[in-house]
């Protein structure tokens, strides 16, 4: 049998399926493919919760790999029992069995330096105190704590595709900064008022919306254009839809808001094409990328996008809740670039309107406690307060991850994960795996086909009455993916630290699920 | 707190900490909760959301803020319905504002706030203004007093008479429960009272009182306030905010199925966290509060912050509280003031003639903390003094210096140890101004 790993890589980058031969169904096929990973060793950065470790009542003290290296699974390890690769453990083998762990996509696995950098943190604040704020101490990964959101941004560069450092902070969460930034960039006026969304975006989006635009006096009612699925059957929206429907509004818009990864189905929108259309056309553009970032390869510069915002404790890792990024553009860091763009310089000022608060002055005249708000350079400016040090430790740990290797390199191994598990997927369909007595299959991908248009996520919508027994039985054999009731699981191979030997695990666990549901 | 105290210094002699006005020293739990908070994601991953874990400490993440509003309500006086624990202290008071000020140019649109604001507040009240179209000359009350030109020490008296004269007009007043300059603390139920009979609602930016003085927020009927957590809450840098939203003012009068939902409750920037928990994750398109604070929340939070600022809470809880912290803090500080007046001879005539205390002589209208203003030019030379001797305190150029000892961890021998440095560095300062 042969695997060419680079030749899959190509033809997914290419938006092509590659011929897998029916020898790609087994656990070896699946252990060529991690052979020939070149980020394997990442996997040993993470602590990944164990079969053990995700049925634990109660903490006791440990934490895995720090006692013993855990057996590798697929029956390499010592004694245990493999059928067909997966483990066949029941509670007492359990032991250290790593978990496949799917859910990067709603809580990324910890990066095992996230302790060493809290570590630092903690030990600066003991150590000296208020000092902390200006002083960087040797042999710490972190800067002082007013240069540390800085410091991450600096090493976001890669990852969102800024063009500078100023172009990127880390504040507040994902829709505090959402409504930042709407404060600055949705300006409505009598005629340009109206806000295009998708019809379906995460709710906190639709709730952000609605809410800003009822403090302006306006309501979805008037204001807000939903973009629906134009695609019968399913639940994505084609790039030309999009565009139709902003031209259809497109006088009237100041705003569109998408989301760069469709949270429910993983559909990946097309962002440059997107963003240009309808900036041609006098609108801000907007991204949310609380599934995008880090997940799939993003030039927010060179796209021209207006501002976006992520969370970090998705395909980030930097732990539940941790504080989010912002992008804004270049173009806006000075007032008077876009006086005859849109209302939202405020004449005479010198800088875009903004909810303001201290932190968002220059660090040169910060603690001045002048009177008169000058912002910082570019996305720095939009700071109101000064950041949770502990959080920015957790996100730089995280992001330093991601500096050792790169977007492009993670997103070649995402297209061969994500598209092997498709393929897998679609063998179970072709083998009626599950059909229902009317010939009903067992589920269906909700996600584009297209390797271009998703990330690493897949969405499967399983015929209905079908979700409490299979997430049932995976959760029994360690097996960890999210659900969506009533009816849907999302499945997230993420790059950083999982294997193909993993995707071929899941599969199995899966289909036994199905077949015994 | 411990440093290298420099020459003949021991390196685990304790420094003099008098900053805990400007940034709390760590609890030592602090890193055994936050280790406990690691080992839960390490284990659980995503599990840690809904899991409990016998015998932790932690709440489940998803209950984490509810926990945190527990622990923080008896610190301000409120009902647990009544207080967050979320995002910082001037997003607090934008999204605060963003819903009680709801100006009208014909009637009430105006601002009232002190003239030696805090910035960011200043910051946060004029682009408010601007959001409403509206200007800082016209909208825009700052206020200075006339009996306290230097120092701008607001008396309620004062502050009760600008209400007064500008009530037609106002809409919203903000002010601090302590001014972080002066150290000033202000008569909050008398105030609040006062601008209620005028239909003017009542922000505190509470950013140096919690933790340090009782308060009693639903009592004293305060309409809404914020704060940050890692002044003399200890939370560490930066630490996850807090708010209160009077349980009058967070009320939800009608369900998501009736007609108007909307009309039910006071619009509020809005997130998924402010819905109710028990609908949330259903993931429904429509917006609608849980009634009281928790339905002005927005993101789910992040969790080592909020056990960091959890750990130092149960800390307030052991000590009994902030009422009993205070009867230190009064004593505390009230020490501080005579060793500086000159009680013990540590500080002599001619270092006592070089700076005044502008924090208010009474218990009842200061905290913990005394602020100092020193004649010009002595400033730089007097913290290069201290420093020396290993004694942290916080400056304010270019005269001032602020000394707050905090109950919970300083001590009597603390204000003794800072007084005969300070008393030092005043020497040291004079003879190189050759005075």
């Amino acid at each position: 049998m042969s695997c060419d790993y680079p030749l899959l890589v190509k033809t997914f980058r290419a938006g092509k399926k590659p011929q897998f031969l029916a020898d790609a169904k087994s656990v070896d096929f699946a252990r060529q493919l991690d052979a020939q990973d070149k980020l394997k060793s990442f996997r040993d950065d993470f602590n990944i919760p164990t079969k053990a470790s995700l049925k634990k009542k109660a903490l006791d003290g440990s934490i895995l790999g720090e006692k013993k290296q855990p057996p590798m699974v697929n029956g390499d390890g010592d004694g245990e029992k493999a059928v067909n690769g997966v483990s066949q453990s029941s509670a007492d083998t359990d032991d250290d069995t790593p978990s496949i762990y799917f859910v990067g996509n709603s809580l990324g696995a910890q990066p095992k330096c996230i302790r060493t950098h809290l570590d630092a943190q903690l030990e600066t604040w003991g150590s000296i105190g208020v000092n902390g704020h200006f002083t960087s101490l040797e042999n710490s990964p972190l800067t002082a704590w007013q240069d540390m959101a800085a410091d991450c941004a600096q090493q976001s560069l890669d990852l969102v595709g800024a063009a500078s450092a100023s172009e990127v902070i880390y504040m507040n969460t994902l829709t505090v900064s959402l409504h930042l930034m709407m404060a600055s960039f949705y300006r409505p006026t009598e005629k340009r008022h109206k806000i295009i969304a998708e019809w379906k975006p995460f709710p906190s989006d639709s709730y952000a919306i609605a809410s800003q635009l009822q403090w302006h006096g306006l309501s979805p009612e008037t204001s807000l254009i939903e973009i629906h699925p134009d695609q019968p059957g399913t639940m994505c929206i084609s790039t030309e839809h999009i565009l139709s429907v902003i031209d259809e509004h497109a006088d009237e818009t100041a705003l569109l808001l998408l989301p760069g990864i469709q949270y429910y189905t993983g559909q990946l929108f097309d962002i440059p094409r997107i963003t240009a259309h309808a900036r041609a056309r006098g609108i801000t553009v907007g991204w949310d990328l609380a599934h995008a970032a880090g997940n799939v390869e993003l030039s927010l510069h060179d796209w021209d996008v207006d501002f976006a915002v992520w969370c970090t404790y998705k395909y980030l890792n930097a732990g539940p809740g941790a504080i989010a990024g912002v992008f804004v553009h270049e173009r806006h860091h000075h007032a008077d670039a876009n006086a005859n763009q849109d209302s939202g310089v405020v004449n005479g000022l010198g800088y875009r309107h903004r909810l303001a608060g201290w932190y968002g002055a220059d660090k040169s005249v910060r603690f001045n406690m002048e009177k008169e708000f000058r912002p910082a350079e570019g996305a720095h400016g939009w700071q109101v307060s000064n950041p949770s040090a502990v959080d920015l430790a957790c996100v730089r740990a995280a992001l330093g991850v991601f500096g050792r290797t790169s977007m492009r390199e993670l997103r070649d191994k995402a297209v061969v994960l994500t598209g092997y598990l498709e393929w897998l997927l679609n063998g179970l369909l072709e083998d009626k795996v599950g059909m229902g007595g009317e010939g009903q299959p067992a589920f269906r991908i909700l996600t584009p086909a297209n390797p271009l248009e998703r990330g690493s996520q897949l969405s499967l919508l399983l015929r209905s009455g079908l979700l409490g027994r299979v997430s049932e039985k995976l959760a029994e054999v360690g097996v960890v993916i999210d659900v969506r009731k009533p009816d849907v699981i999302r499945v997230a191979p993420v790059p950083m630290y999982c294997r193909f030997a993993d995707v071929w695990g899941f599969v199995e666990v899966f289909k036994r699920a199905l077949e015994e549901a | 707190a411990t440093i290298d105290a420099g020459s003949g210094g021991s390196t685990t002699d304790k420094c003099v900490y008098l900053c805990g006005n400007s940034l709390g020293l760590q609890p030592k739990r602090t890193q055994t909760r936050l280790n406990q908070y690691l080992a839960t994601w390490a284990t659980q991953g995503v599990q840690g959301h809904f899991k409990p874990l016998e015998g932790s400490p932690l709440p489940t993440w998803l209950d984490a803020d509810e926990r945190a509003a527990q622990l923080i309500a008896p610190i301000v006086g409120a009902s647990e319905a009544e207080v967050a624990v979320m995002q910082t202290l001037t997003a607090n008071l934008h999204l605060l504002m963003s819903a009680f000020y709801r100006p009208d140019i014909n009637g009430k649109h105006k601002i009232m706030l002190e003239s030696k604001a805090f910035p960011s507040d200043h910051f946060a009240v004029e682009t408010q203004l601007r959001h409403h179209g509206l200007d800082p000359s016209t909208s825009m009350i700052t206020l200075t007093s006339a009996s306290s030109p230097e120092d701008n020490i607001l008396t309620t008296s004062e502050i009760i008479s600008a209400i007064t004269a500008h009530a037609s007009s106002t809409a919203l007043l903000l002010l601090p429960g302590i001014q972080y300059y002066t150290g000033q603390l202000l008569d909050i139920p008398t105030i609040t009272a006062h601008a209620h009979k005028h239909s003017i609602f009542v922000i505190w930016d509470l950013a140096h009182a919690v933790g340090n003085v009782p308060l009693h927020l639903h009592d004293w009927d305060v309409d809404a306030a914020a704060w940050c957590s890692y002044k003399y809450l200890n939370g560490g840098p930066g630490c996850i905010a807090g708010m209160f939203v009077h349980s009058r003012n967070s009320t939800v009068t009608r369900a998501i199925t009736d007609e108007k939902p909307e009309e039910g409750y006071t619009n509020r920037l809005a997130g998924w966290w402010g819905n109710d928990k028990r609908t949330r994750f259903v993931m429904a398109n429509k917006f609608h509060p849980v009634k009281g604070a928790a339905g002005f929340q927005l993101s789910n939070p992040s969790v080592m912050d909020i056990t960091s600022l959890s750990a130092s809470l149960e800390l307030f809880h052991e000590a009994g509280g902030v009422g009993r912290l205070r009867e230190k803090s009064v004593r505390l500080t009230a020490f501080l003031e005579e060793l500086l007046l000159g009680e013990e001879g540590i500080v002599g005539e001619e270092e006592s003639s070089l700076f005044r205390i502008i924090t208010p002589r009474d218990p009842e209208q200061r905290g913990a903390q005394l602020s100092l203003m020193l004649k010009p030019g002595l400033l730089e030379t007097v913290m290069r003094e201290l420093e020396k001797r290993a004694v942290i305190v916080d400056e304010r150029r270019p005269d001032v210096i602020r000394v707050a000892p905090a109950p919970l961890y300083n001590t009597f021998e603390d204000c003794i140890g800072f007084v005969e440095a300070f008393a030092a560095a005043l020497k040291v300062a004079r003879a190189e101004r050759g005075t």
